[in-house]
């Protein structure tokens, strides 16, 4: 019996390449991780074709390490590596002190362009062109708007991380310098958001890029304040809070920091929400009478309230507010009529602050990011006073979807 | 295919293992290898496949021709070499080059209509090792410094050998001919395989992966455009970068070798401590400067021909070795570069260097390995120039922005490891461990490449079952982490895939 650690390591090789691989082949292939909140990569399909121009092989190589066994453990460990190499961060996204995660600025300097000679902005050209449009959208409209860019995480953490604000700081400039009074913008969104966190307000979430309920209730504050109803704003306690533990968001799911606990997502209940309905309208295309294809909307789902309790029990818990993403969806009171209408074109940043906006206005709600951008035609259609904005920065900066409002 | 990618190591490794060491003996084994080294190179470039076997087959039979004459008519055999190399040559010119030159030469005006590029024409990975290994093969026989290899697919298995067909070492014939018909595979061997090849792995998918997220960083940000902090990241990512990259893929190839009976050559030995360039070269590539070094620098005359033969064929080697790099200008500058360097030494600069502190030595020679390595790595010469000018604080608005700084500190813990890593410290430790004499016999010795670590178990001492126990547990830890990383990432460039 010579040498036996070089036996044993040999062997122990040969065991580790095999039982990964007989994994492999024996698992069946997942579809969908809940984890990761993704559809993943199945076995990609062969062409010769496909093999000779090379996207064979990379879709091979993604369909290994999405079904990959243990897979979950794996991208855990990598997380604690990194961590224990002191990089701050994992899969771009920044872990900050109490388990704070945020998506750190990757795209901010590739976005820009050019610098102006006066003004050193990092963003351009998707700001620009959307704040183009807002302008323009805002000077022409004949019912007042009011927007709002809501911060990314990173843009309000500075308490908790070493990232630099010199970006963001950057970003406010160039809003605040572009953006007409018409458009109603309200500037110091992300300052109130910064001092709030600063001072241990949960007002965003740790493992979520969106804000908490509680976040949202403040946005709501400065909105009331914008729109001179500061006497209507209903103080916390007219509210029961509901605490829903074990909430996993988005950010979560990228940084694979498997060692950072939950959220609690909360639910603020005014106790009168089944006063109020949600419907959602889907837009369809059908053959007309002359034959020609029309667009036609129809009603597909509707619900008393503003909550699909179902999305709490599982990952996506935040889906709980208006069901998710909708295209176009009204929230009205049941009874009461003459209420003023608020048109919100959003992201999902809005959906928290509709337990508050409802409280005073009927609510007509389209999906920016789905491209519902006519906003002219909805404030005809639905007799609208009031559009909102709601826009999430990521959104501003990394789209142009903006751009087509009108 | 490349080694760190869970592909190759979870359905490509595990099959050509097994086959290997399932069929009985040597000569079939080289089927074994002739066939899924094919594959292995087929993965990424099914239509190439067949320029590499036209290669192969050429030299394979070029190399009956040059053996028969070689004694009897050596002119006869040294026109066969010069054919057989023409056509070697022939393929590597037209598949690397040919559309740099077209390009250049459509930069003359009336030429402008007259010829176009060709098109779909894309590099054949690694035709630039394989090329020169078969050539190594017919020099050498011409030389008579070796044996005709009349076994086809021996021979095919030298060229294709999958460890080092794509990015080297590159083998010269006569260092593995022996090897080919007749090896033996040891669990001495196969284990210190597995953790070359484990070391090589992690130097890859742990560091250089890691540093070249770092430069792309630094480099894409414009990051060297704005401060002078970021030009000098860039540089020393880059160089952190290219080592790790590069040296990991050699370890894995000398490793994986081992796996199957191979005994390849060292390709690096600690380039960056070179107190020189003369030395950095002695360390860096091993491979291909002593390929270069035999096969075209002493046939030249080397340094027996006079002071001025022997620049012109300093300046002859290393402009070919920047060409050697790829068809662009930057690498021919980058040639030109430690071409004059090297001149510069040999003529007054050693000699003023040696009167000179070490550590100013190490500054001098890492700061030119660095500026090199600008110039290698911006195809883009108006955008080298500028990163350069950076380093300098010319055309930089300020030292350091507040986001290069955070980039700094984060990466900061890297760095030093690299720094470290590139030194023989780790290595010194571990034979260190290695050599202690715990067993009374001096049982466990270095890892050099003939005397892979070996234990007995009889004669372990705790301290040396424990010291075993630990580096196996530690190669085992490594494999898994690189797994992690493999399955969570999608940033896995590899850059002498180029070449």
């Amino acid at each position: 019996m010579k040498n036996i650690i070089n036996i044993l390591t040999s062997a122990l090789f040969a065991a580790f390449l095999l039982i990964f691989t007989a994994a492999f082949v024996l698992t069946p292939d997942a579809d969908f991780s809940e984890e990761e909140n993704r559809s993943l990569t199945t076995f990609p399909k062969f062409t010769w074709e496909r093999l000779l121009d090379g996207s064979f092989s990379s879709d091979i190589n993604e369909y290994f390490a999405d079904q990959f066994p243990a897979r979950d453990m794996l991208v855990g460990i990598k997380g604690v590596t990194e961590t224990l190499l002191l990089k701050g961060e994992n899969n771009g996204v920044l872990l900050g002190e109490g388990g704070q995660l945020a998506v750190r600025l990757f795209d901010a300097y590739k976005s820009r362009l050019e610098r102006t000679p006066d003004m050193d902005y990092y963003y351009t050209e998707n700001i620009a062109v959307s704040v183009d449009a807002l302008n323009a959208f805002a000077q022409s409209s004949d019912v007042p708007v009011t927007t709002m860019f809501p911060p990314r995480t990173v843009d309000i953490t500075s308490s908790v991380s070493d990232y630099p604000t010199e970006i963001s700081d950057a970003l406010d400039v160039q809003l605040a310098e572009t953006i007409v009074p018409e458009a109603g913008y309200i500037a110091d969104l992300r300052k109130r958001m910064e001092d709030l966190y600063s001072h241990g307000e949960y007002v965003y979430f740790r493992t979520d890029h969106h804000w908490t309920t509680y976040g949202a209730y403040h946005a709501y504050i400065l909105l009331m304040h914008e729109w001179g109803m500061e006497d209507g704003i209903l103080p916390p306690e007219a509210f029961t809070v509901e605490k829903i533990e074990n909430f996993y968001g988005t950010t979560w799911s990228r940084a694979g920091y498997k060692f950072v606990g939950p959220d609690t997502l909360e639910i603020w209940s005014p106790g009168n929400e089944d006063d109020f309905t949600t419907t959602c309208y889907t837009e369809k295309q059908v053959k007309g009478e002359d034959g020609k294809p029309t667009v036609v909307r129809e009603v597909s789902k509707s619900f008393s309230g503003w909550l699909n309790r179902e999305y709490l029990t599982r990952k996506d818990k935040y889906a709980a507010f208006l069901d998710g993403t909708h295209n176009e969806q009204t929230v009205f009171h049941n009874t009461e009529t003459g209420r003023p209408r608020l048109l919100i074109a959003k992201d999902s940043f809005a959906n928290t602050m509709v337990p508050f906006l409802a409280q005073h206005f009927d609510l007509v709600i389209v999906n920016l990011a789905g491209r519902m951008t006519d906003l002219t035609e909805y404030v005809e259609e639905y007799g609208c006073d009031r559009v909102l904005i709601v826009w999430n920065r990521a959104n501003l900066i990394e789209n142009n979807i903006l751009a087509a409002i009108k | 295919m490349v080694f760190s990618s869970l592909l190759f190591l979870f359905a490509y490794l595990p099959v050509t293992l097994a086959l290997y060491y399932l069929i009985p003996n040597t000569r079939y084994r080289n089927w074994v290898l002739f066939i899924v080294s094919l594959l292995f190179y087929g993965w990424g470039e099914p239509l190439y496949i067949l320029v590499m076997l036209a290669s192969i087959t050429e030299a394979y039979v070029f190399g009956f021709f040059i053996a028969r004459h070689r004694d009897a008519n050596p002119g006869r055999a040294r026109l066969y070499l010069v054919l057989s190399l023409g056509m070697n040559l022939a393929a590597l010119l037209f598949f690397k080059y040919a559309n740099f030159f077209i390009e250049n030469l459509r930069l003359i005006p009336f030429l402008t209509d007259v010829i176009a590029p060709v098109e779909g024409l894309k590099l054949p990975i690694g035709i630039s090792f394989y090329t020169f290994q078969i050539m190594s093969y017919t020099i050498d026989l011409y030389r008579r410094q070796t044996d005709v290899q009349k076994n086809f697919v021996a021979f095919g298995t030298y060229v294709t050998l999958f460890p080092q067909l794509i990015a080297g070492p590159i083998v010269r014939y006569r260092d593995v001919d022996d090897q080919l018909m007749t090896r033996t595979e040891t669990f001495d061997l196969f284990a210190s395989g597995v953790r070359r090849f484990t070391v090589g792995l992690s130097k890859k998918v742990l560091l250089g992966d890691a540093a070249a997220a770092c430069y792309e960083y630094f480099k894409a940000s414009d990051a060297f455009a704005d401060s002078t902090a970021g030009a000098w990241m860039v540089m020393i990512f880059y160089t952190l970068h290219i080592y790790y990259d590069f040296s990991g893929y050699s370890d894995m190839a000398i490793g994986l070798g081992r796996m199957i009976g191979f005994r390849f050559l060292e390709n690096f030995d600690y380039p960056y401590i070179a107190e020189s360039i003369t030395e950095f070269w002695r360390r860096w590539h091993m491979s291909l400067g002593t390929w270069f070094k035999e096969y075209v620098y002493i046939p030249l005359g080397g340094n027996r021909a006079g002071k001025w033969k022997q620049y012109r064929n300093i300046a002859v080697v290393w402009l070919l070795t920047g060409f050697w790099h790829g068809a662009n200008w930057n690498y021919i500058l980058w040639g030109v570069y430690f071409g004059l360097i090297l001149m510069a030494e040999k003529t007054f600069l050693l000699g003023v260097l040696k009167k000179l502190p070490a550590f100013v030595r190490h500054l001098y020679a890492l700061l030119l390995i660095g500026f090199g390595w600008i110039i290698f790595s911006f195809t883009d010469a108006s955008a080298g120039l500028s990163c350069f000018a950076s380093l300098f604080g010319i055309g930089t608005g300020t030292f350091c922005t507040p986001t290069v700084g955070y980039q700094i500190v984060r990466a900061l813990p890297l760095l030093i490891i690299g720094a470290v890593g590139a030194t023989p410290l780790p290595k010194k430790l571990w034979d260190k461990f290695c050599t202690v004499d715990w067993t009374g016999i001096g049982a466990i010795r270095g890892n050099g490449i003939e005397e892979p670590i070996r234990m007995e178990k009889s004669a372990l001492s705790v301290r040396g079952k424990i010291f075993a126990v630990l580096t196996t547990a530690g190669t085992l830890g490594l494999l898994t982490v690189c797994t992690a990383y493999l399955v969570d990432s999608t940033f896995s460039p590899f850059l002498y895939f180029i070449f």
